[in-house]
């Protein structure tokens, strides 16, 4: 494969995808409805979470709505990451998929194409949702740097969970299916880790299992930026989980787009 | 001197000659006495035939779904360079079956396919640089503009920038598209769609074109459209590869075609020769409704003129009408002399229609059924349309 080609094509994808977003501009703010509700709605009706004497010790701020961005962050992900699926059907049943497919391009371009179109679309969403934290107080500690490092890891840990849409996509080829198994992964995974709650205040088999979920290092990460500043550790942590996320999912997705042709 | 073996066409005994390249000879059949004559095509002809190079080679091509639907059932043909080669068949025939695995997007189950040499299998990579697909779902981003949905398609294939630019320009104005070039796919009628998706299949200049119902839906100008500009690029030297379900299309493009009905196929030729196959054409006359007479007179006549294989009765089992049918080969060549004889005899006669059969006949024929039923039934549940 060459190197050079396999980037143009990957370039034309995600021009197209780019194109396609900037004609229906809409479609930024359709993933954002959910996330801005949760992030208007539960941080008044929780705020007095923030009084808890432990919630201050274990997390470092004692306003609920600065600990909860992670979550709409995570949330605006997710929720982001699953449209790649949708959009990978919608090429399957217009019959453009085929079209690209007799092409002579490679498989992975078509995915990539779609991922980091995604991945930039995420990040623009994530930037809103910043913007409507300040207005809502939530500071930054690590300054502009911090914003910066949030997007990065917006970006990465997007193309590895969109991973997980694009191979449901690519095996039933069906909306519904793609739309409830995105949906039914990601709500349990949020409230199954620490990105509502800090870990020391969550049940016991509550941590067990947010221990193991990805989601605790991304919004640890998160959360440490926006509350504390720079703990590298915690973003290396997120670093290896996005990593073990994207390898498997984006392998598995890739594996079956080549082999599912019959 | 050669030894020829041959299949008497009516008892079928097989029959022994000894004849030259190009010699024609009469023989008669030893068992049921039937005439008729053979021509030993000359060593030139015989050449000539073979040198036509063959693009795309299919032998025993089998495709099953879920290890119990049979979609292709072990189909072999090949498609010469330069001609135009239909699939023709109903609805779950097999057809985009067919086209999808010989287009790379499905693999088969078993047999071989090479195109241009290339084995669709293990030369994927090579096969998809000389292909172009036009599909039945149309392949077009309804988000993009036409000139863009081209523009990608060239990126796709790797042409630099400017060749791009240069070639999109062209195809835009062969496929009459020129003047919507910039506006978004969205306000495109189906005929403009079905154009567009053409000439997306036509920017890596494919050495054979597969087209999938390449008019199926559309409204008969655009089919016309489409006909004519296959008709166009077949000119230029392009090989053509093309399903339908509908006969007047094979007939009018096709050269070659294969009829294919539950994953087989069926019977494959020429046009011409699978009609010839299953008969005559027929030539039917009319006579003044009480002139018996005459009537009786032309039957009694045109029986003996050679090249006449039947005349039927007088009356043609209706009390309103007077006439008679003649069966016959050549339909076209024979009328002048029927017409001809009749005038000899001074019979008078008051109408003459020639009917020659119909590719639908020889489905009729072939499979005991017509298109369009077939077509009503499967339609609810097309097999093994996309996987």
């Amino acid at each position: 494969m060459n190197f050079m080609e396999m980037l143009s094509e990957i370039v034309a994808i995600f021009n197209r995808w780019n194109k396609k977003l900037v004609r229906q501009p809409i479609l930024i703010f359709f993933n954002l409805i959910q996330p801005l509700v949760w992030f208007l709605l539960f941080t008044q009706a929780f705020s007095a979470i923030g009084d808890i004497p432990s919630f201050q010790l274990l997390t470092g701020t004692s306003s609920y709505v600065t600990f909860f961005t992670a979550a709409v962050i995570i949330q605006t992900i997710t929720s982001s990451a699953l449209s790649s699926g949708l959009g990978l059907v919608t090429d399957f049943d217009s019959g453009f998929m085929d079209k690209m497919r007799v092409a002579p391009i490679s498989k992975s371009s078509i995915l990539f194409g779609r991922l980091f179109s995604a991945a930039l679309t995420t990040i623009i969403q994530v930037a809103i949702i910043i913007v409507i934290g300040f207005a809502l107080g939530v500071t930054i500690a690590s300054g502009m740097l911090g914003i910066i490092i949030i997007f990065i890891l917006t970006a990465l840990f997007g193309i590895a969970w969109s991973g997980i849409s694009l191979f449901v996509a690519l095996t039933t080829k069906n909306q519904e299916t793609t739309l409830s198994v995105g949906l039914l992964t990601t709500f349990p995974l949020l409230f199954l880790s620490a990105a509502v709650m800090p870990l020391g205040l969550l049940p016991d088999w509550v941590q067990q299992v947010a221990k193991v979920n990805p989601f605790t290092y991304v919004a640890q990460a998160f959360q440490s930026l926006i509350i504390n500043g720079f703990e590298w550790d915690k973003i290396e942590y997120a670093l290896i989980a996005i990593l073990i996320v994207g390898v498997s999912s984006l392998g598995a997705s890739i594996m079956v787009f080549r082999k599912k042709i019959s | 001197m050669l030894e020829v073996k041959l299949e008497c066409p009516k008892c079928k005994n097989q029959i022994t000659i000894q004849v030259k390249p190009g010699e024609k000879i009469l023989i008669t059949c030893p068992k049921c006495k039937t005439q008729g004559t053979f021509t030993l095509p000359t060593e030139k002809s015989v050449q000539q035939e073979s040198k036509k190079e063959d693009i795309l080679i299919v032998e025993h091509l089998r495709k099953t779904f879920d290890k119990d639907i049979l979609a292709v059932d072990n189909i072999s043909f090949r498609v010469h360079k330069g001609e135009i080669f239909g699939f023709l068949g109903p609805n779950g025939a097999g057809k985009s079956t067919t086209i999808k695995i010989l287009t790379t997007l499905l693999k088969k189950t078993s047999g071989k396919a090479t195109i241009d040499g290339f084995d669709i299998d293990a030369q994927q990579a090579q096969v998809r640089r000389i292909i172009g697909y036009s599909s039945q779902d149309v392949g077009v981003d309804n988000d993009l503009t036409a000139r863009e949905n081209l523009l990608l398609q060239c990126q796709f294939h790797h042409i630099p920038k400017k060749k791009a630019k240069k070639k999109v320009g062209e195809l835009l104005k062969t496929v009459k598209l020129i003047e919507a070039a910039d506006r978004r796919l969205k306000t495109f009628s189906g005929g403009m769609r079905k154009r567009l998706d053409l000439a997306s299949s036509l920017v890596s200049e494919p050495k054979i074109l597969f087209l999938d119902e390449p008019t199926t839906g559309l409204d008969p100008q655009s089919r016309q459209d489409i006909w004519d500009y296959v008709i166009k690029l077949n000119r230029q030297g392009m090989t053509i590869f093309l399903t339908t379900q509908y006969m007047e299309e094979a007939d009018h493009l096709a050269n070659r075609l294969c009829i294919v009905d539950q994953g087989k196929i069926v019977a494959q030729g020429t046009p011409a020769e699978l009609k010839a196959k299953i008969g005559t054409d027929k030539i039917k006359l009319l006579f003044k409704i009480d002139d018996v007479e005459s009537c009786e007179k032309a039957r009694k006549l045109l029986f003996k003129l050679p090249g006449i294989e039947a005349v039927g009765e007088c009356g043609l089992g209706l009390v309103s009408e007077n006439g008679l049918t003649i069966m016959t080969k050549n339909g076209s060549a024979m009328v002048v002399r029927v017409v001809r004889a009749l005038d000899e005899e001074d019979i008078s006669f008051e109408q003459l229609t020639l009917s020659v059969p119909t590719l639908d006949e020889v489905f009729l024929k072939l499979t005991g059924k017509t298109l369009d039923v077939i077509e009503r039934k499967k339609a609810v549940k097309p097999v093994g349309r996309r996987r």
